[in-house]
């Protein structure tokens, strides 16, 4: 009733839950008797926690009570957290979208600046050619160039990714309040970025390199 | 004489300035869809709360409208109240239920609305009419699809369950008498709208009077933060919300978004800019012969300038239109996955067609256009002529 004394019994920290993500600024806990006599809500609950022994268990459960009760219904909780993680899975699918937008624009990016190193080698290679060398000792020699450099990018970009991984997690948590974490940088994640960059820099060198090759020497000297 | 130099010198690597142009429309999409992201979703969500007229919404004191089960009591007199003041046109109460259909020994339960069909702005018609009498009712598509029943159909509905007598409570049978699409819910959300009285009737007592909310349209030229202050002052048990309030919680909520807007957005921008930068810097570092000896024989250092500058401007320009076209197609994809955000209204676009956002675009795009070309510019016109003259004969 408005007047009464409430007594703060303790401050607590929320811990993780994926369900509870968005910010909730204010939570008061109360005792559940409490808590139905302040809003006048009768003997009502609105769901029940039931715990069982194993997943046999879990489903005997849900059947009896759903074929017993009437006006509410069990679920597994592995059912109800697929159905509370729909968002996540939305902003997951998200994600997948725009990494992959960002790989076209980055294999483009990529083929771009090894076109442009190989280019730049242009005099070396008919140097090379002039004194002997065969095209197929040329080809490699620059796509071995291009897997190196492809490697030492990726070295430097999973730095990269690291450290923007840690700025979006410190930020994220701090606005949402969570100790959930936003970025992981995974092993799987490491092994597609360094690979799909070897990949990109192997074909783009190869390609740059084909074009050399096939160009008479003198011309590539611009005689 | 500027713009010949310049298209030559584009068309001497014709792979090279096709990549570079590709890169940059896909850098490009991606900038664009970005713009559109951090402001399409805020003007979505006003169109859609501007959609029916009504610009202040009233809900129980510290919530916003149906984040919980509180109701608004003595909601009649509160509507009466409000009406009178003379620059209010119109107020809609709206009550939120639910409504259970016991369809061939199973149950079809559904959103209820409880409105005044007269001044209602939570639905619109598709076929049919509004609820004219009290045991009428509209429902979208969802529900009519889940009862296997249409307009003109009756059906018995019930407002709750008794579990001690394991019998429905505040049974009616309804007559179906229009179609309608919902404004404010998910599109396959089931919902249906009654008469506030007859919910009210089928909740019992105790939702006598009640509303979950109360949507207000004012008279035109009436100042909408000017009367919704008067109502905060003057109602202690609600919580007055105009649809810049609304913008600033939808703004916090989703701010995640338009977060993710400015930093892709960003990271797009730098992309596009180092990878013209980088052509154009090769180019000239290819001709800085010729350069020079355009230098020598009188051309002027600004035209040297504004030749390497328009070079990076076409790449950026020429990448402009195809960008757009990817940007709006990936748009149109990315909007379909954040379409299914659960709970999400229909009509809310994440990725919302804006010319300001297509010009903003562009805008960004030219800027950065101009930028990539400073450093080659730069160091295609500050080169010694003799010096560099001499270097390149000798080779």
């Amino acid at each position: 009733m408005p007047g009464d004394t409430v007594v703060v019994a303790a401050i607590v920290e929320r811990r993780a839950d994926p369900a509870e993500i968005a910010r909730g600024e204010y939570r008061i806990r109360l005792h559940l008797d409490h808590l139905q006599t302040l809003l006048g809500y009768g003997d009502r609950v609105d769901r029940f926690a039931v715990g069982t022994r194993d997943a046999r268990a879990t489903r005997d459960a849900v059947a009896r009570i759903n074929s017993a009760a009437y006006g509410f219904r069990a679920h597994r909780s592995a059912d109800v957290a697929v159905e509370t993680s729909r968002t996540f899975a939305v902003v997951s699918r998200f994600h997948r979208a725009i990494g992959t937008i960002t790989i076209v624009a980055s294999a483009i990016f990529l083929l771009c600046i090894m076109l442009l190193k190989v280019d730049e080698r242009r005099r070396d290679v008919a140097a090379l050619r002039l004194i002997g060398c065969s095209s197929r000792t040329i080809v490699g020699s620059v796509v071995l160039e291009a897997a190196a450099v492809a490697v030492l990018g990726s070295l430097a970009g999973i730095g990269v990714g690291g450290a923007a991984s840690w700025i979006v997690n410190y930020h994220y948590q701090a606005v949402y309040r969570t100790p959930l974490r936003f970025s992981i940088v995974t092993g799987d994640i490491v092994l597609l970025a360094v690979s799909l960059s070897l990949v990109l820099g192997i074909v783009a060198g190869w390609l740059a390199a084909r074009r050399l090759v096939r160009t008479p020497p003198l011309a590539l000297l611009g005689r | 004489m500027i713009a010949t130099l310049a298209f030559a010198s584009l068309r001497r690597h014709r792979a090279r300035t096709a990549l570079a142009v590709l890169g940059v429309a896909v850098s490009a999409a991606m900038l664009l869809d970005m713009v559109m992201l951090s402001s399409g979703m805020r003007e979505s969500f006003r169109s859609l709360l501007l959609s029916q007229g009504f610009q202040l919404r009233l809900s129980p004191k510290g919530t916003l409208p149906f984040d919980t089960e509180a109701t608004i009591r003595s909601a009649d007199s509160l509507v009466a109240l409000l009406r009178a003041r003379p620059t209010v046109a119109a107020v809609s109460p709206v009550l939120g239920g639910q409504l259970h259909f016991p369809v061939a020994g199973a149950t079809v339960t559904s959103t209820a609305l409880g409105v005044d069909p007269a001044v209602q702005g939570d639905y619109e018609l598709v076929a049919g009419r509004n609820p004219a009498a009290p045991d009428e009712m509209v429902a979208n598509d969802a529900v009519l699809r889940a009862l296997g029943r249409s307009v003109g159909d009756t059906v018995r509905a019930a407002s709750g369950y008794d579990p001690q007598l394991r019998t429905l409570s505040g049974q009616r049978v309804l007559r179906i008498v229009g179609r309608v699409r919902f404004v404010y819910l998910a599109l396959d959300q089931r919902a249906a709208a009654l008469p506030i009285g007859t919910l009210r009737a089928m909740n019992g007592p105790g939702a006598a009077d009640r509303a979950s909310l109360l949507m207000v349209r004012l008279r035109p030229g009436a100042d909408v933060e000017r009367e919704r202050e008067a109502l905060l002052a003057r109602l202690r048990t609600v919580t007055v919300i105009s649809t810049s309030e609304a913008l600033k919680q939808v703004d916090e909520r989703l701010s995640y978004f338009r977060q993710l807007a400015v930093i892709l957005g960003a990271v797009s921008l730098v992309v596009g800019f180092l990878l013209v930068t980088t052509l154009v810097t090769v180019s000239v570092n290819e001709r800085i012969g010729e350069i020079s000896v355009m230098r020598a024989i009188g051309v002027r250092r600004w035209r040297v300038v504004a030749q390497i500058l328009l070079e990076s401007s076409v790449i950026m320009l020429a990448a402009s239109p195809i960008g757009l076209a990817l940007g709006l197609v990936t748009a149109r994809w990315l909007n379909s996955i954040l379409a299914r955000f659960p709970g999400l209204p229909e009509r809310i676009d994440f990725f919302l067609f804006q010319p300001s956002a297509a010009w903003t675009a562009l805008g960004l795009l030219a800027l950065c256009g101009v930028l990539a070309g400073v450093y080659p510019s730069w160091r295609g016109a500050s080169q010694p002529i003799a010096t560099t003259l001499r270097q390149e004969a000798v080779g």
